[in-house]
C-alpha cells in the first residue's frame, strides 16, 4: 500500500486531470466486468498495463510484483471453480476419487481462464488509478463529485495520520526490538499488545493536540482548504471518451 | 514591571492578569502568572519541561480558558465567545513543537491554505497569499510533496507558513529549534529575525541560553507555573543564584568573557557581549586602546 502511495507521487501521468483518469479507469472496469469477455480484458489489461508503465513510467517488474499481490489469491479461488467433484465424468479429464471424480470439463476450465483474466483486467483498471492519481488528487475528485463532505474530511485526516502512527509504531517496535522485546514468541506477543496498546493512547493524544492546533488556526467544525485542481485537458478527455466508446462498441458486437 | 514601562513606552499587545489554570486532571499548571507582552517584543520564555510554558502560550490565544485572572488583548479583556475567539486566533498564531501536531492534511497547499480560510478571505485572495507565504519561506520546491515525504526542516517550514498565511500580529513559537539539525534550526532562526524585523510580536521558548541571549529583548523564567523572574538577558544570566535555581547554564560568551575580565585581558564593559563577535569587537577595541596608550 505504501509503494503505490509513494508510486503515484511520483507517477508521469501524476499531473493530469483526476477525473477524466477515473473516468477512464472506472469506465474500462465496469465494461470489463459487464462484458465478461475475454478479449475485451485482455485489451483492458494490454491498455492499462500499456499506460502504467510506459506513460506513468513506473517500472515493469514493480508493476508485475504488484499484478503479482491478488494473482496468488484469485489463483486459488480459480482452481474450485475449475475443478469439480462430478459423480459422472466429464469432458476434460477426470481424477477417480473413490466413487467420484475430481474433475475438469471444457467449460469449467473456460469459466476459470476467464476469470482470471476479467479479474486481472480490472485489477489493472484500479492499479492505473492508484499508480498514476494521488490520494490528495482522489479526495478533491470525490469532493467534487459531491461526497458528503465529513467522509472527505475524515478520509484526508485518516490518510494523513497513517504515516504518522506508522512512523510512531515503527518507532516503539525498533525500542522493542532494542530490550529484546522479540527474543521469543510469547515476548514479542507481549510487545505487540503493548505496542497498540501504547499507539491507541498516543494517538488519543495526538488527536487533541491536532484539536488544539486546528482550534488556533480558527477552526470551526468544517475543514476549507485550497485544492488544486488541474483542468482536463480536450485531447485527453476526448481521447478517454472514444476509447470508452470503442470498448461499448466492440462489447456489444463480440 | 516598572523597568519595561519606563524603559520602553511601548502598549502592551497581550497583558496576563494573575492566571490560573488547572488541568482536568488536577495539574496545576498556571499559578498566578502576571505578564506583559509589549507590541513588537522579542520575548524568550524560559523554565524547565513541565513548567508551563505550552499551558501558558494555549491561555494567551484562547485555547485555555484561565480558572482566574484575566487575559487582555489589546488593552480589552478576551471575549470567549465563538467569535471574540476567533479574532483573538486570528492575531495570535502559534507555531507547535511537532509539526506532525499542527499538519493534518497530505498536501502542502490544502495545509497553508486552512487557516486564511478560516478567515473567511475569498478563495482568489487566499490563493495568492498562500503562493506568496510558499515563495517566502522557500517551500516551493517542496510544495507538490504531500507532508510524510517531508523532512522534519521542510514541514517545520510548512507549520511555520500555516501562521503566516493568517497575517497574525503576535507569533508564538514553542521550542522551533526541537529536533531540527543546526542548518534547519539557522534556517527557522533567520525566520523568526525577519519577523521580528517586520514589527511582529515573536514569543518563543526554548532552552538554549545562547540562542536567547542572542536574540531576545526581555527574558521571562517561568518555575513550576509562575513567573521566577524577568529581566533583560543580561540581567537574567549575570543572576548565579537564579540560574543555579533553574538549573540553567550562564551562556558561554558570558562565561568566556568574565574569565577575560577576571584574567585582566578585558576590562569590564557597560554592555556585555551577547555573541562571539560582539566579543571579539570588545577584544579589538581594547587591543586598539592598547596601542593607543603606549604611544
Amino acid at each position: 500500500m505504501f509503494i503505490i502511495d509513494k508510486l503515484a507521487y511520483s507517477s508521469k501521468l501524476r499531473y493530469k486531470n483526476p477525473a477524466v483518469k477515473a473516468a477512464f479507469a472506472v469506465g474500462s472496469l465496469l465494461i470489463c466486468v459487464g462484458a465478461r469477455s475475454f478479449v475485451i480484458s485482455l485489451i483492458i489489461l494490454m491498455i492499462m498495463g500499456g499506460l502504467t508503465v510506459l506513460s506513468g513510467r513506473i517500472s515493469v517488474l514493480r508493476y508485475f510484483g504488484l499484478l503479482m499481490i491478488p494473482f496468488s489469491f484469485l489463483a486459488l479461488s480459480t482452481l474450485a471453480i475449475v475443478f469439480n467433484l462430478s459423480e459422472q465424468p466429464l469432458n476434460l479429464f477426470n481424477i477417480p476419487i473413490g466413487t467420484v471424480y475430481l474433475a475438469v470439463s471444457q467449460n469449467s476450465l473456460r469459466e476459470g481462464v476467464l476469470l482470471v483474466v476479467v479479474a486481472l483486467a480490472s485489477v489493472s483498471c484500479l492499479y492505473f488509478l492508484t499508480l498514476s492519481t494521488t490520494m490528495i488528487d482522489l479526495l478533491t475528485l470525490l469532493q467534487r463529485l459531491r461526497c458528503p463532505k465529513l467522509m472527505v474530511e475524515l478520509m484526508m485526516l485518516i490518510y494523513r495520520y497513517i504515516f504518522v502512527l506508522l512512523d510512531m509504531a515503527s518507532a516503539i517496535s525498533t525500542s522493542q526490538k532494542c530490550r529484546l522485546g522479540n527474543k521469543d514468541f510469547m515476548t514479542e506477543l507481549r510487545s505487540v499488545g503493548q505496542l497498540l496498546a501504547v499507539l491507541l493512547i498516543r494517538s488519543l493524544k495526538k488527536s487533541s493536540l491536532l484539536y488544539d492546533a486546528m482550534e488556533s488556526r480558527c477552526y470551526d467544525g468544517e475543514i476549507r482548504v485550497l485544492n488544486e485542481y488541474r483542468p482536463a485537458e480536450m485531447r485527453d478527455a476526448a481521447g478517454v471518451a472514444g476509447y470508452l466508446a470503442i470498448l461499448i462498441v466492440l462489447a456489444v458486437i463480440l | 514591571m516598572n523597568d519595561q514601562e519606563k524603559s520602553s513606552g511601548q502598549e502592551a499587545v497581550l497583558c496576563l492578569e494573575n492566571i490560573c489554570y488547572t488541568y482536568e486532571d488536577g495539574t496545576e499548571a498556571l499559578k498566578g502568572v502576571d505578564l506583559n507582552i509589549l507590541r513588537g517584543e522579542r520575548l524568550a520564555i524560559m523554565g524547565a519541561n513541565g513548567s508551563g510554558k505550552s499551558t501558558l502560550f494555549l491561555t494567551l490565544n484562547g485555547i485555555h480558558k484561565p480558572a482566574s485572572g484575566r487575559v487582555l488583548f489589546c488593552g480589552g479583556p478576551v471575549d470567549y465567545s465563538r467569535k471574540g475567539l476567533l479574532d483573538l486566533r486570528r492575531k495570535v498564531g502559534i507555531v507547535f513543537q511537532d509539526p506532525d501536531n499542527q499538519l493534518f492534511s497530505a498536501s502542502v497547499t490544502q495545509e497553508i491554505s486552512f487557516g486564511i480560510l478560516n478567515l473567511g478571505v475569498a478563495e482568489a485572495e487566499a490563493q495568492k497569499r498562500v503562493d506568496q507565504v510558499i515563495e517566502e519561506l522557500n517551500i516551493t520546491a517542496f510544495r507538490e510533496k504531500p507532508t510524510h515525504f517531508l523532512s522534519g526542516g521542510q514541514k517545520k517550514r510548512v507549520s511555520i507558513a500555516d501562521i503566516l498565511v493568517m497575517d497574525p500580529e503576535v507569533i508564538i513559537f514553542d521550542e522551533p529549534a526541537a529536533a531540527l539539525d543546526p542548518k534547519h534550526s539557522a534556517m527557522v532562526d533567520e525566520i523568526i529575525d525577519e519577523l521580528s524585523a517586520k514589527g511582529i510580536t515573536v514569543i518563543l521558548s526554548t532552552h538554549d541560553v545562547n540562542r536567547a541571549l542572542l536574540w531576545a529583548e526581555r527574558i521571562v523564567l517561568l518555575d513550576d507555573g509562575r513567573i521566577l523572574s524577568q529581566g533583560t538577558p543580561e540581567e537574567i544570566f549575570t543572576n548565579e543564584a537564579l540560574l543555579m535555581r533553574t538549573n540553567l547554564e550562564k551562556p558561554a560568551i558570558l562565561k568566556i568573557y568574565e574569565s577575560l575580565c577576571d584574567a585582566g585581558i578585558l576590562s569590564r564593559q557597560l554592555t556585555l557581549p551577547r555573541s562571539a563577535d560582539e566579543l571579539q569587537k570588545i577584544k579589538r577595541g581594547e587591543k586598539l586602546s592598547q596601542i593607543k596608550r603606549q604611544y
